[in-house]
């Protein structure tokens, strides 16, 4: 039985300091105050901005260590890999930390642990596509009550009294809902194992909890079959289910049409695992879909493919579809709308706009009016190259926003290619012609051992902005957003044979055996044997580094800001110390080259009063810093560095800020390599 | 390919828990030194670019790679969703300065994700031999030990160091 709870739950030394500071009208509705961090992005509209400013430019290298919380003992092994942002309310911090994804509350101001609460999923959690601490929790009050609801690996959907951290009887079925049911399909094969789960934190707007889906890696799938990422409103003191939204429409729906010989039917994933935002005035919500199955391939769902990768618009009391713009017509690069939509009131031309905003893995921001859905600026449908591989199908047009320009690398040409020295670049030209190339919706090739071994893109899978997703300053009007600019990704195509998958073509490398790639937890079951894996002779795999050497060009990581009202781009600065193997390489000795950035994908931005904050991604030694990573402060007006302090570990989730006692706090999730997950709190010291 | 004859043949070979300790002190001896390996001094210990495990311990550890680890972190050792990348820039700089016996530590405590335990020691030797062997770093004479002690001697060091 999955849901046998943990025994521990329940310290209470908080109830002084939060019964304290509860409203004292009990009918009153609760509402955050900006030195809290409530949400996830620190509010619904996605900003993760507070304006906060006793930590600032003239102090930031002054910051300290206040307290910090490892996560190892939150589960039943250490985890490397904890990417939640906390909130915090009322003077306590919640998160939820450790492999068994356990929400746990601690003292704001000191860290120490006030309750802890896992639950025991068994089989049901072994099986969870998507494992390990999650993102993070949803808070919910009004005025009286306190709640804490988040999505366990299994896919239950939990509801916690914020004080003690036990489960609220009256909520679901004893403070739980079971996530496989009641979601108009039937999770297959079973309860149990079927895939479906989600990872982001959920969000609670008004009276309502908003949950959607996750699945696992989306490029060499089984089967064109799968369950499919519907999106989820619940009642959040019954839990009682309100709404359904399809993001892959049922017969006699708007968009079914879009799925060409009844595709729809079958076709799965297309969920919205990212973080949701809500316009709680206009009664809005902003939808981020993900791609169908399978990533790179879509000859088996013909048509454009409503609502993959679009951005839907529906309404927070019935999940009414508002409108939706597609981002990507016929999805086959990977690019699922990957971070919260970010809502800014702006002015454009003279007139006030209330606009939402949505940073992507291509490196374009898309603007569009969050009431009607309307481009803020025009977005052209252009000719994109047709690709080649057999029974695909293929848009002949894509939307290319006309402003902002693109604020990250989203095609790979030849001049894209690292050079350094004459040398590097002619050895990167020589494993660049084994690929296709070419701009933003290049389309994937059959995989060749002759060549084309793939199509080589940037922009994709794990290119520009990622789930950690943009800031936005609502005083300014300015979006901030880390995007990975050199994370370059192959996309080769082939035949996929009858016992590894029943679709015509997966992703993989001519020369290669064809595998199955499946996501932390999903072990090689004795129902699906897979057979040994052999590189065969004369392998197609090629690296794409020269002698350690990112194959593109620097910057390979950058924080672009943005003006909303303006749609430019006011600076762009590389993100993170230079790697190590490009700053100690042989070749490059006597050469100065200028920071680079870093290659990495999850790096999330905070802005406040008048700093950028983010983390480097890499670890790295310098004669400035011992093996480690540098938490760095930006001026937000220029991007100049202004400030860094050292963190062990790489920033691996996205940093949240906030007041207690009269003390600014900065707290950010490190893990990675050889280190655990840990929170880590700074704040100024007491004496200068 | 049967997994437990190579194990089996190793086993023949070097005796079972003797074997990787000596196996040390003889790599130390080929590379100059005159401690065994567990006294040399910090200065003189070696590097992942010294040869610190052999070809055939490396092929090993691909079929074992193959079947355990290769379905989350990819047939080209790149990631991919939750599995961390076992090659290029972020591999390279999450264990640059660490030493391989960290590496081995981590691949002990959380590896593989579903069933922890699953690999014995030896076995986790051959894969990290592989991985060495993957990210080019060269092949030696010597089997990679097993023992944690031993591999916290060996720096991993993303780039060579310049020839004295």
């Amino acid at each position: 039985m999955f849901r046998r709870k943990t025994k521990i739950a329940a310290c209470l030394f908080v109830l002084g300091e939060v019964l304290a500071l509860l409203p004292d009208a009990a009918s009153a509705q609760w509402k955050p105050k900006d030195t809290e961090w409530p949400t996830y992005a620190a509010d619904l509209a996605g900003t993760r901005y507070r304006p906060l400013d006793q930590i600032n430019a003239a102090n930031f290298n002054d910051l300290e260590i206040a307290w910090r919380i490892k996560t190892d003992n939150f589960g039943n092994r250490p985890e490397y890999k904890l990417e939640g942002t906390p909130l915090m309310v009322n003077g306590v911090l919640y998160a939820t930390a450790g492999s068994r994804r356990a929400a746990i509350a601690v003292d704001a101001a000191t860290g120490e642990l006030l309750w802890i609460h896992g639950e025991h999923e068994g089989a049901r959690g072994g099986a969870a596509p998507r494992q390990l601490s999650g993102r993070g929790l949803a808070y919910w009050s009004d005025g009286k009550e306190e709640r804490i609801l988040y999505v366990t690996p299994g896919y239950q959907l939990i509801c916690l009294d914020a004080k003690t951290g036990l489960r609220m009887r009256t909520f679901g079925k004893n403070g739980a809902i079971d996530l496989k049911q009641d979601d108009d399909q039937e999770i297959l094969p079973d309860l149990t194992t079927g895939e479906i789960g989600i990872q982001s934190a959920p969000v609670v707007a008004k009276n309502t909890i908003i949950i959607g889906a996750a699945f696992r890696e989306g490029m060499t799938p089984k089967s064109m079959r799968n369950n499919k990422g519907y999106v989820r409103g619940f009642d959040v003191r019954t839990g009682k289910r309100l709404w359904i939204f399809h993001t892959i429409p049922k017969k006699g729906e708007f968009g079914y049409d879009t799925w060409l010989d009844g595709s729809a039917e079958y076709t799965g994933n297309n969920g919205v695992w990212t973080q949701v935002t809500v316009d709680e005035e206009l009664g809005l919500v902003y939808l981020p879909v993900e791609s169908p199955t399978n990533d790179f391939y879509g000859g088996h769902r013909h048509g454009t493919n409503l609502f993959g990768e679009t951005l839907v618009c529906v309404d927070l009391k019935t999940g009414a579809r508002k409108w939706h713009y597609q981002l990507v017509h016929h999805p086959l690069w990977d690019m699922d709308i990957s971070s919260a939509p970010i809502l800014a009131d702006i002015t454009v031309d003279g007139k006030v706009v209330k606009a939402v905003a949505q940073p992507s893995k291509q490196g374009f921001l898309y603007v569009f009016d969050r009431v009607t859905g309307k481009p803020v600026w025009p977005i052209e449908e252009k000719q994109v190259e047709v690709g080649t591989v057999p029974d695909e199908w293929y848009s002949p047009t894509q939307p290319i926003p006309s402003k902002p320009p693109a604020y990250s690398r989203n095609g790979v040409l030849e001049s894209d290619l690292v050079d350094f020295t004459p040398e590097i670049n002619a050895r990167a030209k020589a494993i660049a012609s084994k690929y296709h190339l070419g701009p933003v919706f290049t389309p994937p090739t059959e995989s060749k051992v002759d060549g084309p071994l793939g199509t080589l893109t940037v922009g994709t899978a794990s290119g520009g902005t990622n789930w950690p997703g943009g800031s936005y300053d609502p005083e300014t009007h300015i979006v901030y957003a880390f995007a990975c600019n050199a994370c370059a990704e192959p996309i080769g195509l082939v035949r996929a044979p009858k016992t590894v998958s029943d679709m015509n073509y997966i992703a993989g490398t001519a020369g290669e055996e064809v595998t199955i790639l499946r996501g932390p937890g999903e072990n090689a079951g004795a129902d699906s044997p897979m057979p040994p894996k052999k590189r065969s002779s004369g392998s197609g795999y090629v690296a794409l580094n020269v002698d350690g050497l990112p194959l593109l060009k620097p910057p390979y990581g950058t924080i672009s800001a943005i003006n909303l009202d303006k749609g430019e781009i006011v600076w762009q600065i590389a993100h993170g110390e230079t790697p190590d193997v490009v700053r100690n390489h042989p070749a490059l000795k006597g050469t100065n080259i200028p920071r680079t950035g870093q290659e990495t994908y999850n790096i999330g931005t905070l802005v406040t009063k008048t700093l950028v904050i983010a983390g480097d991604g890499q670890i790295t030694t310098t004669s400035d810093h011992p093996r480690g990573a540098m938490l760095r402060a930006y001026d937000k007006k220029t991007g100049k560095e202004v400030g860094a302090v050292y963190m062990p570990a790489p920033q691996s989730g996205s940093p949240m800020t906030y007041m207690t006692n009269g003390k600014q706090y900065i707290v950010v999730a490190v893990s990675g390599g050889a280190y655990s997950g840990e929170y880590i709190a700074y704040n100024l010291p007491a004496a200068e | 390919m049967d997994i437990s004859r190579f194990r089996i043949a190793f086993v023949g070979l070097l005796s079972l828990s003797l074997g990787a300790f000596y196996a040390a002190v003889h790599a130390h001896a080929q590379n100059g030194g005159t401690q065994t390996a567990a006294q040399a001094p910090q200065s003189e210990t070696r590097s992942v670019w010294d040869g610190v495990y052999t070809e055939e311990q490396a092929k090993r550890g691909e079929e074992l790679y193959r079947k355990e680890c290769a379905s989350c972190h990819g047939d080209t050792l790149v990631g991919g969703g939750g599995a961390a990348p076992l090659t290029g820039g972020t591999f390279l700089s999450n264990w640059n300065g660490l030493t391989v016996g960290d590496l081995f530590d981590r691949i002990r405590k959380t590896m593989p994700q579903g069933s922890l335990g699953k690999l014995n020691k030896q076995q986790d030797a051959d894969v990290l031999a592989y991985l060495l062997s993957f990210n080019k770093f060269p092949a030696g004479k010597t089997e990679m030990p097993k023992q944690v002690e031993f591999l916290k001697e060996i720096r991993f060091e993303a780039t060579k160091p310049d020839a004295k």
